[in-house]
């Protein structure tokens, strides 16, 4: 039998590759499927489960029944608890923009840009708990160890950039997601498309091992650069009686990458050059909201020099428990954590979407926003907090093509569960896939036995509705 | 429902009816065309939705995930007739698109059935997958081959498809070469330079053999090939997932794999108590350590303990047995039955049946630490607790002689105020019980309820609400109280601790980690009062009079959030803080405590602001004699005697390492019922329970491993001897093509866990089969395979090659081995060259894993990693502690695979990033410059030095003038530097 991933595993190893794949994967091969309405993607991952009920799906009928016993029969048991009263939402809802789409006061600024948005109500995701939720979210698999989206898609287009890593990731200040730093793996895909880790926070090593440790004793920028020559010189003696193991040019070329990473990698993280109304936009200098802007105008100017999918999680995991939840497991108090979340989401996305537009990249920058799962319209037990649900929550797209000002799908009327063109990641990515130019049953690689894809074997495939 | 390769009742009835009249229907020319032109396309040979397909017989016959289609004699109730008789809008209906049947069509396929749906035989339809050449037993063609040639019985095959393709073998590798290559295959690091010139300059005919031999029986030889193996059972130290907690005996089974290649087990030995050595040897540890196979990889605390959702517990444990079952076929036979989850498997001849009867085998046992043996484990905890016992002994005696007081944090946590407690255990303020983990905030909260504890030193705990100065509080056993205490919210947190409570903001305050060596904290987050027995702690501590110390301080985050503190002796207030706050710092207590005084209440409460936050806590809360005692001379030569006892004891419990645990698998209370899963859901089973069982795919095997009555061991005993069976041909295969894998850097079958239609197919297939059969006559022996490959002259070759050479054009990608692979060698390898070459490693062999982190406990374990600068901490990389959620970024840059996948074969890149890891990493930067002190150190020639550590070799006139010029002008460490970043370094010839 022979199969298409003899490409991959006949021993050619990645030897032949050219110079610019080694920060990303095959750039040469961006021939995609389909003429792609998206060059690049940024992508925001909100983990602990926000609330679909107090921000973007609108429910009446949940205000209605406040109060009242959210299952008189006590027969549902959710993630920690039996269910509460029925708890509205503790925003009010208004319509915005001309599309008249439904955002609760939790985000105020993200409200000016619905026009811009398209809204999938009727995500569900397989599990109600967080790490396999993550992964799920992230891979399209509940177990670890399956291959980003990210990395993915780097796989797919390689890097539009010959100085910077192709999928770079920016973890929230506070700490890793839920399931950890395997959230942006590479999984069975080659190593090189996992993402880069770029910690915003450390001006001078964004990148682990970008540069030695500061102080080392006898290193020197001159004994460095002096040192890569006569490594160059010693490589170069040793590939003479080797001249048919392309792998070994492969791994000269990649010390001429890193210095050129060396000089392109501490130019992106300074903002020194960015205005004066652009820091205000983002909020850079905010104690709270400030963090997570600066990761999206971050993002912004690493989308600018074709980084070709970037991260940002707004939120960590439920590490040590403050007076706030480290993300957006709001069980105890859905004001109190939602609010401080909210904000902090509403300031840098907002800001991102309108500074994306003002420069032309929304065009052809597709922004996603989601969560791993949505939250319970009911109370959690007595507190004021909601519990998990993978019934039902709302991700929403922007830019890159999507249909702007649209509204997919519903929940029940009290936002339990999606009943109206119920989707899970599958269809997610298949679409963002699609806005990319990729085929996503195209899009595979063999291991243990499947031609695996993002899109598992269970989707639906393309959201056509969703596609502008 | 037992499995068979007997034809099942159900066909042999068919059978018997199809030789009977059918009426007016001809299946051939009648009912067939019609199955085949609206069917076919989704239930046919190339598509079998809902695991349904009309093209055979048997399986047409079965049905599919949603039961039996056809039933014979009665067109009414089959499910066939009504999918295609079903409305247009019905989901049912079939087809789903197009026009539907004709109603002369309908008429048929009603026809036929009700005729009792005669299928001649002639028509039955085979599975052609049940030929594919993986499931068929060995073949002898091999034995042919070898007898009619000379030479070593590996060359002729290789050379026969050489000859073939116009190629020929390349010539042998010099010995310096050899030495390399062997060195890196079989103990993955370098050789020494003493090794390398007694082999070079070896005059011996069979120097080759030897050194092989000597190689295959260094200890080094188990840890590079248990790594192979653990790659496969995707080994870790740590559970994943969100709670990624660490399992602290999961390296006994890393180093029965290591001790296992280390005394060439017998690989179907190897096999079964990796599968059941619990149940078939349950008397001898290694094989009941053996099982940690089954529980090595990935498992999801919250999904399966913490989460209240049954529901989720389903999907948990879903995920479980798929990951437990997976592991086990691809490992053993290189079947992907994880593909059979949610319908038949697309492409090989797995059912989807057969995978959750597969589950059956696991169903009964869940991962979990265990007893390696009771034996062991009681002789363990006794020798423990008796050593423990006069340590404890000695601390008293020692500390009542110096005078240094006891401490009640250490009393808290269960100790006896020497430091004998364990660290963040606790009493529970409701009822005074003994915990550990952590509460948060605490439901059905009794206020002002005196739990009496039962410990010598404590008298007991309370949950105080003064009710605005007019509530009663009772403070101790005898009956005490106390009034005057403000209002309380009337909430609690957590317990009373020896350390932080759950959530504490910080263990600092006023400069100092009270939960750094020779600091300790009791834990009072308000609201909680504690009374401590001072008539006990007199005894103990051998004064009459005593004095309390303590640090008192505010824990909690800073801002408006405050607590008050109290202090009583016998209910009487000695010491108050009011609104004590973060930025209050510490505060010095410092109270008598005279002879007539019995008891000593500690009182934290809220501050009237809610209790967030008000982590109240006492710093190195000390009860000393007072005065303080002068030590006599007498006194001093008793002190050292017993701190000679002491360090005695300490030392041989330090030996005793961790209790003779593993974590590997313990049986399930009941086994539970295992159905199969529509779509693999875990809310939708369907059909009957399932009886244990194996694959039918190979014909040659009983598939049958029991029914419901089998006991949990009994169904994985049985499977062991299912897949070791001397008949199957599948289980030698995969160990013969890993074998070469491993060696060759690439297998005869590419895909070296996966045998099946979607994978590979073997370069040579007669010496695949003759290599499984040899390895059937060396009874097993993995080292006698290897010195078999190893001494080929097809593993002898050079691996050099130019761009020009005739192979390039003919098989570029060395199939046939006209050259050995060049390998690059595997991150572990990487980092344990580095230590090999600068002096650094450190050879100590098994026990638990280093830890090149720091660790912090929280509800999401925080692994932070750190610069490995520290002999601890160079041992082999095989003995690292593996953390899940929290890889080492050095080490996955360099392509270390994530320990949640299966990884039956290493993937090689090469990127910006692994080039930057190794140039500037502070770890590579260390080792290179102790690299240039070990050439220091050592005089003479440096270059030539540093050529032979590194690369096995002596520099040309060339390098050793550019090597000469650089260190004269950039310094020997960077030219260090330069040498771990060569290309010679990281690829082996």
């Amino acid at each position: 039998m022979n199969r298409r991933h003899f490409l991959h595993t006949a021993g050619a190893g990645f030897g032949g590759m050219a110079l610019s794949t080694l920060l990303a994967g095959k750039s040469d091969a961006a021939a995609t499927h389909f003429s792609p309405k998206a060059k690049r993607v940024i992508q925001i991952f909100c983990p602990g489960g926000w609330s679909q009920v107090d921000t973007f799906d609108y429910k009446p009928e949940l205000e209605k029944r406040a109060g009242q016993p959210f299952d008189p029969g006590g027969e549902l048991q959710f993630f920690a608890s039996k269910p509460g009263n029925c708890l509205p939402s503790q925003w009010e809802f208004r319509q915005h923009g001309e599309s008249g789409r439904w955002v609760s006061g939790l985000f105020p600024r993200l409200a000016r840009c619905v026009d811009d948005m398209a809204f999938v109500y009727s995500m569900k995701s397989t599990t109600a708990l967080h790490g396999p939720g993550c992964f799920m979210m992230n891979t399209g698999h509940t177990l670890p160890g399956f291959p980003s989206m990210g990395a993915w898609v780097t796989y797919g287009l390689g890097s539009e950039s010959e100085n910077l890593p192709a999928f770079v990731v920016l973890p929230d200040p506070r700490g890793l997601p839920p399931g950890g730093m395997i959230n942006w793996g590479a999984g069975f895909l080659p190593a090189v498309h996992q993402a880069t880790t770029l910690d915003a926070n450390n001006a001078a090593q964004p990148i682990a091992d970008l540069f030695p440790p500061p102080g080392f004793d006898g290193v020197t920028p001159q004994r460095d650069a002096a040192g890569l020559g006569f490594l160059d010189k010693i490589n170069h003696l040793h590939r003479e009686s080797r001249s048919g193991n392309s792998e070994l040019e492969a791994r000269i070329s990649a010390y001429e990458m890193a210095a050129r990473l060396q000089l392109s990698a501490p130019e992106v993280t300074d903002l020194a050059g960015e205005s004066e109304l652009t820091r205000k936009l983002y909020a850079i200098d905010h104690p709270e909201t400030g963090p997570f802007g600066r990761q999206c105008l971050l993002a912004r100017r690493m989308a600018e020099r074709g980084v070709r999918f970037v991260q940002i999680y707004c939120g960590a995991e439920n590490t040590t428990a403050k007076k706030i939840r480290p993300n957006w497991d709001s069980h105890e108090d859905i004001v109190r954590d939602h609010g401080y979340w909210g904000e902090v989401l509403d300031s840098g996305a907002s800001a991102l979407l309108i500074d994306l537009k003002a420069r032309g990249m929304l065009d052809d920058t597709l922004v996603i926003c989601t969560s791993e799962f949505g939250r319970q319209p009911a109370a959690q037990g007595a507190n004021r907090g909601r519990d998990h649900n993978a019934g039902a929550f709302t991700s929403w797209m922007a830019g890159g093509g999507v249909k702007a000002g649209t509204g997919y799908g519903s929940t029940d009327e009290l936002g339990f569960e999606a009943v109206d063109k119920a989707i899970h990641s599958w269809e997610l990515h298949a679409t963002a896939l699609q806005l990319l130019g990729i085929d996503h049953e195209r899009l595979s690689w063999y291991h243990n036995g499947l031609e695996q894809r993002l899109t598992g074997f269970e989707g639906k495939g393309v959201v056509r509705e969703l596609l502008g | 429902m037992k499995k068979s390769l007997t034809i099942p009742p159900l066909v042999v009835a068919l059978t018997l009816l199809s030789v009977a009249p059918a009426g007016a229907i001809d299946f051939v020319k009648e009912v067939r065309p019609i199955l085949e032109a609206r069917c076919f396309e989704c239930h046919g040979p190339e598509s079998q939705k809902s695991s349904f397909r009309l093209d055979l017989r048997e399986a047409a016959m079965k049905g599919g995930s949603e039961g039996v289609a056809i039933v014979p004699g009665k067109s009414g109730e089959s499910a066939l007739i009504a999918h295609i008789t079903a409305p247009a809008d019905d989901e049912m209906r079939m087809p789903p698109k197009g026009d539907r049947l004709s109603s002369a069509e309908v008429g048929v396929l009603k026809t036929w059935i009700d005729a009792g749906a005669p299928w001649p035989d002639a028509v039955a339809g085979a599975d052609e997958r049940l030929s594919y050449w993986s499931w068929q037993p060995l073949s002898d063609a091999g034995e042919a081959i070898v007898k009619g040639q000379s030479g070593h019985p590996v060359d002729g095959f290789i050379q026969r498809r050489l000859s073939e393709a116009g190629l020929t073998m390349s010539a042998e590798a010099d010995r310096r070469t050899l030495i390399r290559r062997l060195t890196f295959d079989l103990h993955g690091m370098p050789p020494t330079p003493e090794a390398i010139e007694a082999f070079v300059s070896d005059t011996d005919a069979a120097a080759y053999e030897k050194l092989v031999d000597r190689l295959l029986a260094s200890p080094h030889f188990g840890e590079r090939f248990a790594r192979h193996w653990l790659d496969i059972a995707h080994y870790a130290d740590t559970h994943g997932f969100e709670r990624d907690k660490r399992r602290e005996t999961a390296w006994r089974y890393r180093d029965y794999v290591i001790d296992a290649f280390n005394k060439d087990k017998p690989y179907d030995q190897f096999l079964k108590e990796q599968i059941a050595g619990d149940v078939l040897w349950p008397d001898q540890p290694e094989a009941v350590i053996a099982t940690g196979f089954l529980a090595a990889g990935p498992w999801d605390f919250v999904g399966q303990v913490e989460t209240r959702s049954d529901e989720l517990r389903r999907a948990a444990r879903g995920l479980d047995l798929d990951d437990m079952a997976t592991q086990v076929m691809t490992a053993s036979m290189g079947m992907t039955v994880n593909c059979a989850r949610c319908h038949d498997h697309k492409l090989d001849p797995i059912s989807q049946e057969e995978y959750y009867q597969l589950w059956s085998v696991f169903a009964g046992v869940k991962r979990d630490e265990r007893p390696v043996n009771d034996a062991e484990l009681k002789k363990y905890e006794s020798t423990k607790a008796t050593l423990t016992k006069q340590r404890d002994e000695l601390d008293l005696e020692i500390r009542r002689l110096e005078g240094e007081g006891l401490d009640l944090a250490d009393i808290v946590g269960g100790g006896n105020g020497t430091g004998t407690g364990t660290k963040r255990q606790g009493l529970d303020s409701r009822d005074a019980s003994v915990q550990t983990k952590d509460l948060g905030r605490l439901d059905k909260v009794k206020m002002n309820h005196f739990a009496a504890a039962k410990s010598e030193f404590i008298d007991g705990v309370f949950i105080p609400d003064g009710f605005g100065g007019k509530g009663v509080i009772p403070i101790s056993s005898t009956g005490l109280t106390l009034t005057g205490l403000p209002k309380t919210s009337g909430e609690a947190w957590d317990l009373i601790r020896n350390g932080p409570v759950a959530s504490q903001h910080s263990p600092v305050a006023g400069g100092i980690d009270f939960t750094k060596d020779g600091h300790s904290l009791l834990g009072l987050h308000a609201n909680a009062g504690i009374t401590f027995d001072l008539a006990a702690l007199r005894k103990a501590s051998g004064a009459d009079a005593m004095r309390f110390t303590a640090k008192l301080a505010y824990f909690g985050q800073e801002g408006a959030n405050y607590a008050d503190a109290r202090l009583y002796l016998d209910g009487k207030k000695e010491l108050e803080f009011v609104k004590l706050g973060r930025k209050d710092g510490l505060k010095d207590i410092d109270l008598v405590l005279p002879e007539t005084a019995r008891f000593l209440t500690l009182i934290a409460s809220d501050g009237r602001d809610g209790i967030g936050h008000d982590q109240v806590g006492f710093g190195d809360p000390l009860i000393q004699p007072h005065p303080p005692r002068n030590v006599s001379g007498d006194e001093r030569e008793r002190l050292t005697r017993l701190q000679g006892e002491r360090g005695e004891i300490v030392k041989k419990l330090g030996a005793l390492v961790s209790p003779p645990k593993v974590y590997a698998v313990v049986p399930e209370a009941k086994i539970p019922e295992v159905r199969l899963l529509r779509r693999g859901e875990p809310e939708q089973p369907t059909g009957d329970p399932l009886e244990p069982g194996a694959f039918a795919a190979l014909a040659m095997l009983n598939p049958d491993l029991g029914d419901h009555g089998t006991g949990q061991g009994d169904r994985r005993a049985a499977l062991a001897q299912w897949i070791t069976d001397p008949k199957n041909p599948l289980t030698r295969r995969v160990i013969a093509n890993r074998l070469w894998h491993w060696i060759f850097g690439a297998g005869l079958v590419t895909t070296p866990s996966d045998f099946g239609l979607g994978g590979d197919t073997p370069s040579h297939p007669e010496l695949l089969d003759w290599l499984a059969a040899e390895m059937e006559r060396e009874g097993g022996s993995i080292k006698a395979m290897l010195r078999l490959l190893l001494t080929s002259a097809a593993y002898r070759q050079d691996s050099r090659f130019a761009a020009d050479a005739a192979g390039v054009s003919v098989d570029a990608g060395n199939r046939l081995l006209w050259r050995q692979n060049p390998k690059r060698i595997e991150a572990e390898a990487v980092r344990d060259a580095v230590l090999a070459v600068s002096g650094k490693l450190n050879p100590a062999s098994g026990g638990p894993g280093f830890e090149d982190f720091t660790y912090e406990e929280a509800y999401a374990p925080i692994y932070t990693y750190i610069t490995a600068d520290d002999p601890k901490l160079w041992r082999r990389s095989i003995y690292r502690y593996l953390v899940r959620t929290t890889p080492s970024r050095f080490m996955t840059t360099l392509d270390c695979p994530d320990p949640a996948n299966l990884t039956p074969k290493r993937m090689t890149t090469t990127t910006a990033l692994q080039s930057l890891a190794l140039y500037n990493n502070d770890f590579m930067l260390r080792q290179a410059r102790y690299f240039a002190e070990r050439l220091e150190a050592a005089g003479g020639d440096k270059v030539k030095q540093a050529y032979s550590l590194a690369f096995g070799r002596e520099p040309t006139a060339v390098e050793a003038t550019l090597a000469t010029e650089f260190i004269a002008k950039e310094g020997l460490f960077s030219f260090c530097r330069a040498l771990f970043n060569a290309n010679e370094f990281v690829y082996v010839d």
